[in-house]
C-alpha cells in the first residue's frame, strides 16, 4: 500500500506521453481476483456500468478488532486504462482504513495528471469506478453521511 | 482522380435478393486503366461491382492478372469463392483480416492506423506497422470545441507518414466505433482512399494473428493542407433544425434510457450533462452497436443491417438522414453503415449531438418511445 501523494508524485512529474507509460505500468499491478468473487462477476453484479467496459469492483470491509478496507476488482485487458486506474485505487485503498477513503481527495484523476490527457468521456468512467469505491466503502463502514455524499 | 490499385471492374447484373458470391448471370467486366473513374456506387441495372484489387507492375500480385482473365470466362470462382465482403454498397472500404494481414508490409502504399477507445490498448499490442491515432489527442482541438482543422490535419498525416494516395485501413476496439470516427475526420478533410478492417482488434486478436509493441517510424511526407472540410457529411445546429422542421428523417443512436429521455449523463458529473433529457422530435432510435455482430465485432451482413435500419425504423436510402448520439463519435458509426453498407445517398454526421442540441435554448425536444 503506498499513498495517494505517493503514487501521484511521478504522474506529476512526468511529460504527459511519459505519464500514459507510467499509467501502463499498472496494467500488470492488478492481482488476479480471489476465486470467490467470480461467480458474482460472471453474474454481472457489482459492475461499474459507466465504464464502457466491464469492470467489476467488490470492496469490502475486515472487521479484525479494526476495519480494513479490502478492494476486490476484474477489469479485462482489453480496457488497459481502466484496468491501470483499478490497480493504482487497489495500491492506495487495500488495506487502508475507511477514514482514509473518506479523507481521500475528490480530485484524484486530477492529481495524477489524467484529467486533460484522457478527456471528459475516459475520464468519466474512471471518476464513476472512484465514486463506487468510496460509495461503497462507506456504507459498509456504517458512515451514513458519507454514504450519501 | 487515379486509383491504380483498381485493375478491374466487375459489374454483376441485378439479381433479386442476391449478392455477388450467389450471382449465375452473364458477366460483364471493364479493365480499368491507371486514370479511369473510380464509380462510387453501383452502375444502373447491376446489383454492385466488385473490384479486384493489385498492383500488376507488383510480382506478389500477378496470380491476379492471370485470375482476372479465367473471371472474365467464368463466375464459378465467385461463386466457389465467396466474394471477402458480403455484398455492402460500397465493399471497397471494408478489408478483412486476411487482407490485412498480407499488407501489413505494404507500408509504401498501405496505412494501418489504430484508433482505440481507450489511450492505453496501442501500447498493449497492434498489428504489425500500423500507428496509432487518439480521438482525444489526435483529433479534437478543445480550444475551438470542434476538430483539428485542416493545417492540423495535414501535420498528423505527414507525422504518420501518409500521402495523398496512401490507402488507409482504420481498425480498433469496440467494434471499430473510434475507427469510424477518424474515418469520417479523414473523409472530412477529403483523404480519398479510406477503409475499415472488418472486426477490429477484437477479430484480430480472436484469430490469434501477429500483434507488437514496436511502433513504427515512417518517414514523415509533406501531406497537403486540404481545402475547408467537406459539409456534405456533417450537420451543424442549424440545419438539423431545418431538418426536423420539414420532418427529415433522423436516427438518435443513443441508448434507448438517453433516447426515451431517462437519464442524460453518468450521475455525479453534471459537468457532462445536457440540461433536458429526451431526444430530437421525429428521430429514430437505433443504439449504434446494433449494426455490429456481438461475436467477433464485424459488421452485419447487408440484409440484417437493411432489416435494421430500413424495414424496422423506416429509414429510406434516397432521404437525406441525419445521425446523431450525445458528442457524435457513435454515430459515426452509424453514418458509415448508412452511407458505406447500406448505400444511402446523403447521410450527414450532426456531430453537436445531444450535449449540443440538449442545451440549446429554443430547440424543441421529445421524451419517451420515438413516435411511429
Amino acid at each position: 500500500m503506498r499513498s495517494i501523494e505517493d503514487i501521484a508524485a511521478p504522474f506529476q512529474m512526468m511529460e504527459p506521453d511519459m505519464r500514459l507509460e507510467l499509467l501502463l505500468e499498472y496494467t500488470d499491478k492488478l492481482p488476479p481476483l480471489p476465486e470467490r468473487y467470480a461467480e458474482m462477476r460472471d453474474a454481472g453484479m457489482a459492475m461499474v456500468h459507466e465504464c464502457q467496459s466491464p469492470v467489476f469492483l467488490m470492496p469490502e470491509i475486515e472487521q479484525n478488532g479494526a476495519q480494513t478496507v479490502r478492494v476486490h476488482a476484474d477489469v479485462p485487458e482489453s480496457a488497459p486504462t481502466a484496468r491501470a486506474f483499478t490497480a493504482i485505487l487497489h495500491e492506495a485503498f487495500d488495506g487502508a482504513t475507511p477514514a482514509d477513503v473518506r479523507a481521500a481527495p475528490d480530485d484524484l484523476l486530477d492529481r495524477l495528471g489524467l484529467s486533460g490527457l484522457l478527456g471528459m468521456q475516459r475520464t468519466q468512467g474512471l471518476a464513476a469506478i472512484y465514486r463506487r469505491l468510496r460509495g461503497e466503502v462507506a456504507r459498509k463502514a456504517g458512515d451514513e453521511t458519507a454514504a450519501q455524499a | 482522380m487515379p486509383h491504380p490499385r483498381y485493375d478491374v471492374l466487375l459489374l454483376l447484373p441485378k439479381a433479386e435478393g442476391r449478392g455477388p458470391s450467389a450471382v449465375a448471370g452473364p458477366l460483364t467486366a471493364s479493365p480499368l486503366s491507371d486514370d479511369s473513374p473510380r464509380p462510387s456506387r453501383p452502375e444502373e441495372g447491376f446489383f454492385a461491382f466488385f473490384a479486384l484489387r493489385g498492383d500488376f507492375n507488383n510480382p506478389d500480385t500477378t496470380p491476379i492478372r492471370t485470375r482476372r482473365i479465367e473471371l472474365l470466362l467464368t463466375i464459378h470462382e465467385l461463386t466457389a469463392h465467396p466474394s471477402p465482403m458480403p455484398d455492402y454498397a460500397h465493399p471497397e472500404v471494408l478489408v478483412s483480416t486476411d487482407w490485412a494481414a498480407e499488407h501489413l508490409d505494404d507500408t509504401d502504399r498501405v496505412r494501418f492506423v489504430e484508433a482505440n477507445e481507450d489511450v492505453l490498448l496501442y501500447k498493449t499490442g497492434h498489428l504489425p506497422n500500423a500507428v496509432n491515432v487518439d480521438w482525444v489527442q489526435d483529433l479534437q482541438d478543445d480550444t475551438v470545441r470542434d476538430f483539428i482543422d485542416a493545417e492540423q490535419f495535414a501535420a498528423l498525416c505527414s507525422r504518420m507518414g501518409i500521402e495523398e494516395d496512401t490507402h488507409v485501413v482504420f481498425y480498433g476496439d469496440k467494434n471499430n466505433w473510434w475507427a469510424c470516427y477518424a474515418f469520417w475526420v479523414f473523409k472530412l478533410y477529403g483523404h480519398a482512399d479510406c477503409a475499415v478492417m472488418d472486426g477490429g482488434r477484437k477479430k484480430w486478436e480472436q484469430e490469434g494473428r501477429e500483434m507488437t509493441t514496436d511502433s513504427p517510424d515512417f518517414a514523415e511526407t509533406d501531406y497537403p493542407v486540404p481545402g475547408s472540410a467537406d459539409s456534405s457529411i456533417r450537420a451543424f445546429r442549424q440545419e438539423v433544425e431545418e431538418h426536423m422542421r420539414r420532418g427529415g428523417p433522423m436516427v438518435d443512436v443513443r441508448s434507448p434510457e438517453e433516447f426515451k429521455g431517462e437519464i442524460t449523463h453518468v450521475p455525479g458529473l453534471p459537468e457532462e450533462s445536457a440540461m433536458r433529457p429526451g431526444h430530437i422530435p421525429g428521430a429514430r432510435n437505433v443504439p449504434w452497436a446494433r449494426a455490429a455482430n456481438d461475436e467477433d465485432g464485424t459488421f452485419r451482413p447487408p440484409a440484417e443491417l437493411a432489416e435494421i435500419y430500413e424495414d424496422e425504423e423506416g429509414l429510406n436510402a434516397q432521404d437525406d438522414t441525419i445521425a446523431y448520439c450525445r458528442i457524435g463519435e457513435r454515430s459515426s458509426h452509424t453514418w458509415f453503415v448508412l452511407t458505406y453498407l447500406l448505400g444511402f445517398d446523403q447521410v450527414k454526421n450532426y456531430d453537436g449531438s445531444w450535449t449540443e442540441w440538449g442545451n440549446l435554448v429554443g430547440a424543441p425536444i421529445e421524451t419517451g418511445e420515438a413516435g411511429s
